[in-house]
């Protein structure tokens, strides 16, 4: 029964991988080695290259220095806070928000095994995430400072103890937004406020990392000596990394009992919880007069009503809004000092900074995909839509104008910031302008056209869609690859013709991308959307 | 009002509905039975264009759904068997999204949520959020949005599932004055006392196949609905 409802729930997480919602059938075996190829090649490309680069950087001069542990340390507590950044929030709604919950509590299951089905993905997303950080922690090290049994053994079970522990943290995390979330009555803007105070946080760290492991390598023994001195068990959780069997049957042990810990307190208030309403304030329907919308209006304030109302969507799907106008303000405080710095690194490529400025201010748009998901998020109510006396278009434009407007604005008020402090030629702010609007254009619409070409309608956890999808997947990283190669060209040969006709040409190739995009929106689009 | 000719529709190799016809004219309370999976939803979803079909036509008023989609939506309403709301609303956003869809006005949509909302009880709920709707609760929202824009026809897949006994018998009524105005409606049931009671005249389907059609008279004769049609499903 336990290895049936697995299956189920792993069935819905990879079921873009193996089946096509177009063709209405299972994908062949190519395809769906070629998609998983795909996911992994953007999870150990990207941030498995990153953590690399990470790893590379710290674990020469530490293990030179004879604190090699500090190094695991550092990795391993940079993986456990990277991993249950990743799966918090999969916990609390995969827990107790699933729309079968009900169902499966019906059936002669133990309740044990829907909880043990339902942490296998947030075990498998958290083990996913601090693998991109710990594997490159271990080859590196074993590369670097040699490989012996005992580092081989060590090493895979600190993986093991790191994955457990981000599981802890999520488990005790996501059990603490539940119990919130029954307390309080405005649950979305509470969860995203939280969420976004740990973003901060967390962007604050990965701002101020560049300085403090800079002051770390080079104080490293000092850091090692006060930690040893001060918090043991840090010294003792590094050591692990180092092949020390003592350290590692310490922490195994401990990673154990926490689990077993952890594991009776999900038990004893699953049911309470998961069947729980939570607190909700009965509010007396009081006449008033309403604003009478058009069929447009309405459907647009539909899809912003669906926004604000889950914190998934918004965190997942919407951290543009806050961080483009952020990167208009770092750019009116910071903008002086950078600006010229890079001018100088690329004096021998003139006209580098205007295409990077603008590069950036794409790269940050794209943090903004809430139309790739839009289509999916329909789910059951596809049929008021379709039902409805509306053209498909329409439907789809409220999708597109939402994506617009939260996108734009942010947008044109962070482009005058660059404008600002940007020195260059008034035809290159502009059309630096015209590029920064004609991606969120592009990108917004390619969103959309994904999510329409790979839907999922049947999901019972808001979550698949919004954060596990190919769609999602794809607009994400497409758009970085498309900023990547406006970037790249110019550095590489784009220089060559200056930065006026290069950034004429992108913004002419943006332009007409996004009038096919548009124009494949409004035909085949739409009538891909009524045959849903 | 509605008029289905020949029509076909296929889920890969299999037939859901085949070559089905069926004409329901104005005033008329038409009842759809069948077991599970003859047809029945298919049908249903297919007239209110939730789902294309291979051939065949269907007019509505006149009108093809194939080529004026949003001509025959207008005239429409749809309540189909699992009332799947929009849960981030409440009712009374739902009720007013729909209006805005069908342009109603504010004086017409607001005499219209009082009269519904009053007669299901439904009033004093209308500011909760449909997420902590009830089935029945939900059914009823799906009603009264359908009755909002005064439709020519109106589709109904199981609508009696889920309410309670007044919430039925007010539904029949309603069902019932909409007729005498001239308004046609096409439901599915598996009540067959209620078919029977209710319906000016009914179709029996199976495995895709109209197998049987025309008035209660006509299709059941001196018999009960129940031996006519559990006769036919056995042959």
């Amino acid at each position: 029964m336990l290895k049936l409802l697995i299956k189920k729930q792993l069935a819905e997480v990879f079921r873009n991988y193996f089946y096509n919602p177009k063709k209405n059938e299972m994908r062949s075996k190519g395809s769906v080695i070629a998609w998983f190829v795909f996911f992994v090649l953007i999870m150990v490309g990207m941030l498995g290259g990153m953590f690399t680069f990470l790893a590379v950087t710290l674990c020469k001069p530490l293990s030179l220095e004879g604190i090699d542990w500090l190094y695991f340390t550092i990795m391993s507590g940079l993986a456990i806070v990277f991993g249950a950044f990743g799966s918090v929030f999969n916990t609390f709604s995969g827990l107790y928000l699933s729309k079968d919950n009900d169902l499966l509590l019906s059936l002669p299951i133990p309740i044990k095994y829907i909880i043990i089905s339902r942490l296998m993905n947030v075990y498998l997303l958290g083990t996913m995430y601090s693998a991109t950080v710990m594997l490159p922690t271990l080859i590196v090290y074993w590369v670097i400072a040699g490989i012996t049994l005992s580092s081989v053994i060590c090493g895979l079970l600190l993986f093991i103890t790191v994955t457990a522990i981000v599981m802890i943290l999520s488990c005790v995390l996501g059990w603490v937004v539940a119990k919130i979330s029954q307390k309080i009555k405005t649950k979305s803007f509470i969860t995203v406020a939280a969420s976004l105070a740990f973003i901060a946080a967390y962007y604050f760290v990965y701002f101020k990392a560049q300085t403090l492991i800079r002051n770390l390598i080079a104080n490293a023994q000092i850091y090692g000596d006060k930690i040893k001195g001060s918090a043991y068990w840090l010294y003792l959780f590094g050591r692990m990394g180092e092949g020390s069997f003592g350290a590692t049957a310490i922490f195994v042990c401990a990673s154990a009992v926490l689990l077993a810990i952890v594991w009776f307190v999900l038990t004893r208030s699953f049911l309470s919880i998961a069947t729980s309403s939570g607190k909700v304030e009965k509010i007396k329907y009081v006449e008033k007069s309403v604003k009478e919308k058009s069929s447009f209006g309405a459907l647009l304030g539909k899809e912003f009503a669906k926004f604000t109302s889950s914190p998934n969507y918004m965190l997942n799907c919407g951290l543009g809004v806050l961080f483009i106008p952020v990167f208009g303000v770092l750019m009116l405080i910071k903008g002086r000092e950078l600006l010229p710095i890079l001018n100088d690194v690329f004096a021998q490529k003139a006209g580098s900074v205007c295409v990077l400025v603008c590069a950036m201010l794409c790269a940050i748009s794209s943090m903004n995909d809430m139309a790739a998901p839009s289509v999916s998020l329909e789910g059951k109510n596809l049929w008021i839509a379709k039902v409805l006396p509306i053209e498909p278009k329409t439907v789809l434009y409220s999708k597109l104008s939402m994506h617009l407007i939260l996108t734009m604005i942010p947008m044109i008020f962070s482009i005058i910031c660059a404008a600002i402090v940007l020195e260059a030629s008034s035809v290159d702010k502009l059309l630096i302008c015209a590029i920064a609007l004609l991606f969120v254009l592009f990108s917004s619409a390619g969103n959309l056209a994904v999510g329409l070409k790979m839907p999922n309608l049947t999901w019972t956890n808001e979550l698949v869609p919004i954060k596990q999808s190919g769609a999602v997947l794809i607009a994400m990283f497409g758009s970085w690859a498309i900023v990547a190669v406006f970037a790249g060209l110019y550095l590489l040969i784009g220089y060559k013709i200056g930065s006026t006709p290069f950034l004429g040409i992108w913004a002419a190739l943006l332009a007409a991308g996004s009038a096919l995009l548009l124009r494949w929106l409004k035909t085949k689009g739409s009538r891909t959307f009524a045959e849903l | 009002m509605l008029k289905i000719e020949h029509l076909t529709k296929q889920y890969g190799d299999i037939k859901a509905v085949d070559d089905l016809s069926l004409h329901i004219r104005p005033g008329e309370i038409y009842g759809f039975i069948g077991h599970n999976g003859a047809g029945k939803t298919t049908t249903l979803k297919c007239i209110s264009g939730i789902l294309t079909f291979e051939s065949g036509e269907i007019f509505i008023n006149g009108r093809s759904v194939k080529a004026e989609p949003l001509q025959c939506k207008k005239d429409l309403a749809y309540i189909p068997d699992n009332p799947d709301i929009y849960e981030f609303m409440s009712g009374i956003k739902y009720l007013n999204f729909i209006a805005d869809i069908f342009g109603i006005s504010e004086s017409e949509r607001q005499e219209k949520i009082r009269r519904y909302g009053d007669m299901f009880e439904l009033t004093k709920d209308l500011a909760q959020p449909v997420s902590s709707y009830s089935h029945g609760m939900k059914q009823k929202l799906a009603i009264i949005s359908a009755w909002m824009h005064s439709p020519r026809l109106i589709i109904m897949d199981e609508p009696f599932v889920g309410l309670d006994p007044k919430a039925s018998h007010l539904l029949k009524e309603m069902m019932r004055e909409s007729c005498n105005e001239g308004n046609a409606i096409f439901f599915s049931t598996h009540v067959l006392e209620v078919a029977e009671k209710l319906c000016d005249k009914i179709a029996i389907i199976k495995q895709g196949k109209l197998i049987k059609s025309g008035t209660m008279e006509e299709v059941k004769g001196d018999d009960s609905l129940e031996e006519v049609f559990l006769e036919l499903e056995a042959e």
